[in-house]
Parts: C-alpha cells; structure tokens; sequence
C-alpha cells in the first residue's frame, strides 16, 4: 500500500481532519523535547475513542508500519521519536476526567488528560494527584505512565507506579486489556502484575488509552522553607543530612547560583543574586509533626552554613516559589540558546561528591552547567549550556554529559531517574546492565510485542539511529 | 523436588538441570549485604527471614514499612513472591512501593539484575514489578533492595467495639471524611466477638498525640494492638477484594464467618463457618484459563516449565 491508500484508511477510521500527512503539519511530531535527533512520521493519527485506536493499530499491523504513541511530546529523551517513520498515535484528543470517585479516591482518565487537570478536578473534594513533572500542564497521563514520571514532590509520595492503579492498555495485535485495578474493583488482582510491569516501558508495548489512578488527601498543612547558601558543597551536605536524620519532606530541591539568577531574572520571585545556592524544603503533613521537623530543618541548615532560612509566609507565596522551581528550565532561554538535560541518580550520600564532578566537568569541557534538580532523590539535572553556532561546542556538550552520567554510573547511580532512555541514552544502557540484564528486558517486550513494532529503535543498542537519517526526510510505506 | 542450594553459584547450576521445582529453600542465601543508613536503603539476600532484616535496620532506627504475619518465618524471597502486607498496608502501601532492585537467577541458570540501588530509577523495563506477586513461577528472586523509612517516633492503636454494621460503617466514614491521616484502617469480627473497628497512627510524636485524642472523640476509646491479624492470617482463610468503599456491604452480607478486614483498601480476610454455602471470592477463572498474556510471559521466561504454574 503506497502512502495515498494508507492517508485514505486512517481517515476511514478517523475521519479526514483527524489524520496529518503533509510535511508542514508533520513538523510538529518531528521530535519531542529532545531536540538534537529529529525524524518526521509518516502520519499522524488523532483518535477519539479505543475502538479507534485499536483499528488504526490493526491497519498498521497489516501494512507492517511502526506504531508510536505520542502524548503531549514533553518527553526529554526522544521517546516519541519516529526513528524509522510510522503512523504516530497521538491521544491528545482523547482527554477527558472520565469520573473522579472521591470516596474510593479514584479518578478514571483518558490517556490524553493532562497530568495538571487530574488535581484541577479532584481538588473540590480535598484529593490530589502525586505525580508532579514539571511539565504537569502540559503532559499528558498516558506520557506519564510510559515514562513512569516523577517530579519535585515524588520524593515523599512516590512516582507514578506508585499512584496508577490500573490501564487500559492496546496491545500491538489489536487486542485490548485492563491491566491491574478495574475502575470499580479491588486492590487484590490476579496473576502478574502487568500494570507495574509495563508502566515505565516507554510506550513499546501498546498504546494506553484510559488510565486509572490513585488520589491522596491533600495535607492540611505545609511549610515550605528556603535555605539560602554560600556554596553547592553546603547545601548538598544538608541535604544528604535531612535525610540521614529520617526527615521525609514532601520535596527537597537545589537550584544553583547560575539557575537562581536565570529564575529572579524572569520572575522576580525575590532569590537572592549572590548566593551559591538555594534549598526548597518543603514538609507537608499535620501542623504539630511539621512544626517539630521544621525546626530540625532550620537546625541542619545552620549547622551547615545557611546565609539565611527563610519561611514562605502563605499559600500565594507557596505557589510562587513552585511557579519558579517548575519553569526553572524556562529561564535557560535567558543564559544560552541551547541546552542539554540529565537526569542522572546517585545515591544520596554522593551528592556532594557528584556536584564537585559537575563543576569540575564545567570547567573540563569550558561550558556552564547550572543544575536545578530533586536533591532529596538524589535526581540531578545538570543543564549544559551551548551554543551550536559556534564549532565543536555541540560535541563538548554531549561529552560533559556522557562524563556525568558515567560518573552517576560509577558512583552506584542510574542514567535516569524520570526522563527515560529513548533514543538519547541508549548507548549506556550496556554500561548501566549486563547483556542478560537487558536480555530479560527483551523477554518481557516479546511477550507484548514479539514483532517490536511498537515504538521501535528505542531503549535498547542496535536499532536504527536517526543520524543515519537525513533530517527531516519522510518516510514511506 | 526441592532444591536447596548452598550458594546463588550452585542454584544457578542446579535450576536448569531440574525437571521440575516444587519447593525452594534458600535458607542458606540469607546474608545481609549491606544497609546504607544515609541512603536511606538496605540490599540483602531472599533467604533472611524479613524478622532478621527488621532487626538489623532498627540498629539505625529505619524499617522496611511492611508487617505481613509470621516475619520470623517470613523469607525476604517469600515476601516478594507473595507482595505479602500486613495492617499497616493502608498508610504504607505494599513491599511493591519499597522494592528498588533485584536479582533473580533465571530457569534457565542466567543472573538478571534490574533496577538498582537508587530510589529513583527509570533505566530500561521494570522487572521488579513483575517478580514481585509472580509466585516464583518465572525465576528465583535471590536478592532485593529497598528504600527505608526512618522509625515512627511514635505509633498507637485504638478501637471501637462496635453495635452493629451500621456503627462501625458511621464511625469509618467519620475517620475516612476527616483529617486524620491514619496508617492502619481495619474491622474485625472475631470468635463470635462483636465487629471492632481498629485505627493506627504513626508519626512525629506530637502528631500522634493530636490525632489519638481526635480519634477517641471519634469514639475509638480502647488501646488496642494488631495482634488479631498476626493470630488470624496463618490459620485458613480466603481473601476477599472490593473497592474500598463496598467494604462494609460485603461484610453484611457474609453473616456465618469471621473476619479481618483492612476497611481502607477493602481487603478482606474471611474464614466461613460453612464454606460450602458459600460462593465467590477471588481467583483465577479457570474456566477460561489464564489471559493469553500472562501465558506468552511464563513460556518465555519458563519455556521448559521447571518452575511451578501460577
């Protein structure tokens, strides 16, 4: 079937305004928030209901065409690249709060909801979804779910395995499950547990199309403090020291000099200019317990050489410093015209020891690295600044990342604690697993997807490479 | 046959020669591999009983935040194989939400680590979700890692011996529409003893405090302890699941049977006087046999079926 009969049968399935084939409207779908490899699909599908997905996935099934489900394309390592063309699904139109059942504190969703909304609609009956990307208004449930996101306050309440109870989930043969809690059932559920298996898989086994997840009661209290400190060295100290003395803040956060400076810039929040770095404590829970631990806070802050600790006085100037901390990434634009993120995990006590890397890394390579990142998870994202106009600095980016995230390796961390592999990280997943690491991954993908048609060349070395690709050059079927 | 292999060396030997593997005892693959007090994590091997491993994070105050029954007889591989809880499920979730890293010894004799040591991880699939509740019927879990939690400074329990349903069903919803955050949420009827509603608290001291006096003005007016749990769930029962907002319903209407039952998740533990009269539960239909996925898992992890059936 040649490109015309495949544009004529998607639009059989989803009518003509819901199917994009020209080179101009596919632009957008060329990359996600990973900008440096780039492909276009060789459509892109807008489905409005299941049966219309799994149609669109049987057509592809036929034809023999990769299939890439696409959320809202905040992914920052290329997850919804189209590597090798294909029919990318994407469920943004399909986004409605199907039901929020507060007694059970359950909300049932469309895969296209954004995570933001989720919290909008539950938070009349004092509920609140945990998972808090900082994309939140913008990404989407079924994103969430295939990247397993995090976010600043995950560091108390979980990610997102831990608050998706159940899925509906189409698989690359077209047939549809529910994998884990149906919308009106038990907690207890037979056999494997599916849901917790393909949550994270980074849409390589289907395609989620409604999602089930858990709410939480919104604590009636919180405090949220703000450690302003010389240096990076003493602020990581605190950090490591909080947790070592069984505080479990609901976020613990450093923004450095470089990212703080970016931030008062663009929203004169009030952060002071000179310091090396700032804390975001915040406690949440019962106001007797926070008052007790929030003195403790102050304490390991001081003892550690805090400037200063100060105390957001209400909930609007709560919302403030979140506002800042969530749109830190949106400042870099002020500093450089590109830049690269990690998202590297060491274990806590090696924070202070990974920070020193960095900084010696920034100076290796000469490129700024302002980092931003959920320091009581040991999740750091240091942000290399480049420009790639000038020669050779593209390259010197991407190898101060590679040192970085070998040195997470080293230390006993991970490559990532929230973005995902993709196709940007795949070269270390030999270095982080052994070849019968991965072989078991592999297993586990045959087993939903024996063909690998569904979002292939991802995750795992040997696939397709889109720098064997001429940018921008459509495939066909 | 049994296999009890001395080292995780000889398991993976004697596993692919195994026709068939009815029981396990790892007993001798019990060690403690370390506990990073400041990372918050501990790493030991699945033959330590869950008793031991407890006993050894409390040296530093922390805790793996699950209580299923018996954990001096519990192993850490039976914990995991099971996704076995306790009461304190409620507020602490399941060993699914501590879990960070394994490793299993395969049927075919191959190591596969996944995870890792960090709380925070999204490198490649997780397999530690489908280990876990899988039975031992896809490989031989022979190592985990877990996050930790500090200590509660404090922890109390209170109860409510209750009228009726209707009662107990009042002061629930009284607890559950609060702002009370309790960790333990459970209903009792025990040897013809009325239905007792059961609430836990932990925590900073003071918050404890301040929510055990709110909870005795709720009428939970008893001390009370989780013993009735550790007693009850080794003798035979079956497990009830309903959306824990049927909970209450479902126990009404089973009138000939004693029962423990986290009202906050409605699980229920239920022994019927007369379990012939009595029909439902859950489990697998096998009628239908299992889901065709489910299937293309075990024949791929287990091709030649030494391990058990799930």
């Amino acid at each position: 079937m040649g490109q015309t009969n495949l544009i004529h049968e998607l639009q059989t399935i989803v009518g003509a305004e819901a199917v994009l084939s020209a080179e101009e409207e596919l632009l957008v779908y060329e990359c996600d928030a990973y900008t440096l490899e780039k492909n276009l699909p060789t459509a892109v599908v807008l489905p409005r209901t299941t049966d219309e997905v799994v149609a669109i996935v049987k057509l592809c099934n036929q034809l023999k065409l990769p299939i890439i489900p696409r959320g809202a394309g905040t992914s920052l390592s290329g997850t919804v690249l189209a590597v090798d063309g294909g029919v990318m699904i994407a469920l943004t139109r399909m986004n409605r709060v199907l039901n929020v059942d507060a007694r059970n504190r359950r909300a049932l969703v469309e895969a296209g909801c954004v995570n933001a909304w989720i919290t909008r609609d539950a938070a009349s009956h004092g509920l609140f979804f945990a998972p808090d990307p900082s994309s939140q208004s913008a990404c989407t449930i079924g994103g969430n779910v295939a990247t397993n996101s995090g976010g600043p306050h995950t560091l108390k309440n979980g990610v997102t395995t831990n608050h998706v109870l159940g899925y509906e989930m189409v698989l690359p043969d077209g047939t549809v499950e529910w994998l884990g809690i149906e919308p009106d059932g038990g907690e207890e559920v037979d056999g494997y547990d599916l849901r917790g298996a393909a949550i994270g898989c980074e849409g390589m086994f289907g395609v989620v199309t409604r999602v089930l997840v858990r709410l939480m009661k919104t604590p009636p209290a919180f405090k949220t403090f703000l450690g302003i400190f010389e240096s990076v060295d003493d602020a990581s100290q605190t950090v490591s020291e909080i947790i070592r003395a069984g505080i479990v803040p609901g976020a613990l956060e450093m923004m450095d000099q470089l990212i703080t400076q970016a931030v008062e810039e663009a929203y004169h929040f009030g952060f002071p200019l000179d310091a090396g770095a700032v804390l975001i404590v915040e406690l949440d829970g019962l106001p007797d317990g926070i008052k007790a631990q929030g003195k403790q806070v102050e304490k390991i802050c001081h003892q550690n050489n805090a400037r200063e600790v100060r105390v957001a006085k209400d909930d609007t100037e709560r919302a403030a410093i979140w506002k800042c901390r969530k749109r830190a990434f949106g400042a870099i634009g002020r500093l450089s015209p590109n830049y690269v993120t990690q998202d590297g995990v060491v274990p806590r006590s090696k924070l202070p020891e990974i920070m020193r890397f960095i900084r010696a890394t920034s100076e290796k390579h000469d490129l700024r690295i302002p980092n931003v990142f959920h320091a009581g998870d040991g999740n750091i994202h240091p942000l290399i600044l480049y420009d790639e106009r000038k020669p050779g600095e593209t390259k010197r980016a991407l190898a101060a990342g590679h040192d970085i995230l070998e040195k997470c390796i080293a230390l006993g961390g991970s490559v990532t604690g929230e973005h995902g592999i993709g196709a940007e990280k795949i070269d270390f997943m030999p270095k982080q697993f052994s070849e019968d690491d991965l072989a078991a991954m592999k297993m586990l993908r045959r087993a939903f997807d024996p063909a690998q048609r569904c979002n292939p060349h991802k995750m795992f070395p040997g696939g397709k490479r889109c720098a064997e690709f001429a940018p921008r050059k459509q495939a066909h079927a | 046959m049994t296999l009890t292999p001395n080292s995780i060396d000889q398991l993976r030997e004697q596993l692919p020669k195994a026709k068939v593997v009815e029981a396990m005892d790892l007993s001798a693959i019990g060690d403690l591999i370390e506990h990073v007090p400041e990372d918050m994590t501990a790493t030991a091997q699945a033959g330590m009983t869950l008793g031991d491993f407890q006993t050894q994070l409390a040296q530093q105050n922390q805790w793996l935040p699950v209580d299923p029954p018996c954990p001096a007889n519990r192993s850490i591989g039976a914990l995991l194989a099971g996704n076995a809880s306790g009461p304190r499920r409620f507020g602490f979730g399941t060993v699914r939400d501590w879990l960070i890293g394994i490793a299993v010894v395969l049927p075919d004799g191959r190591l596969v680590r996944n995870g890792g040591k960090v709380v925070k991880n999204v490198a490649g699939f997780d397999l530690c979700k489908l280990f876990i509740g899988s039975r031992g019927t896809l490989g031989v879990i022979v190592e985990a890692t877990f996050k930790l939690l500090p200590k509660p400074e404090a922890e109390v329990f209170l109860k409510k011996e209750c009228a009726s349903f209707d009662d107990a069903e009042q002061s629930l919803e009284q607890l559950w529409g609060s702002d009370l955050q309790p960790h333990v949420l459970d209903l009792h009827r025990l040897n013809g003893q009325p239905v007792n509603f059961v609430a836990g608290f932990a925590g900073a001291r003071a918050d404890v405090e301040s929510q055990a006096k709110a909870a005795r003005k709720l009428g939970l007016q008893s001390e009370a302890n989780l013993d009735y749990d550790a007693t009850f769930r080794p003798t035979a029962h079956v497990t009830e699941s309903v959306a824990p907002a049927d909970t209450i319903n479902h126990l009404r209407s089973m009138t000939d049977c004693d029962f423990v039952a986290r009202a906050g998740n409605g699980i229920m533990y239920v022994r019927h006087h007369h379990p012939e009269n009595f029909k439902g539960g859950i489990g697998v239909d096998l009628a239908s046999g299992p889901p065709a996925l489910q299937t293309r898992i075990k024949n791929i992890f287990d091709p030649k079926g030494i391990l058990s059936t799930l």
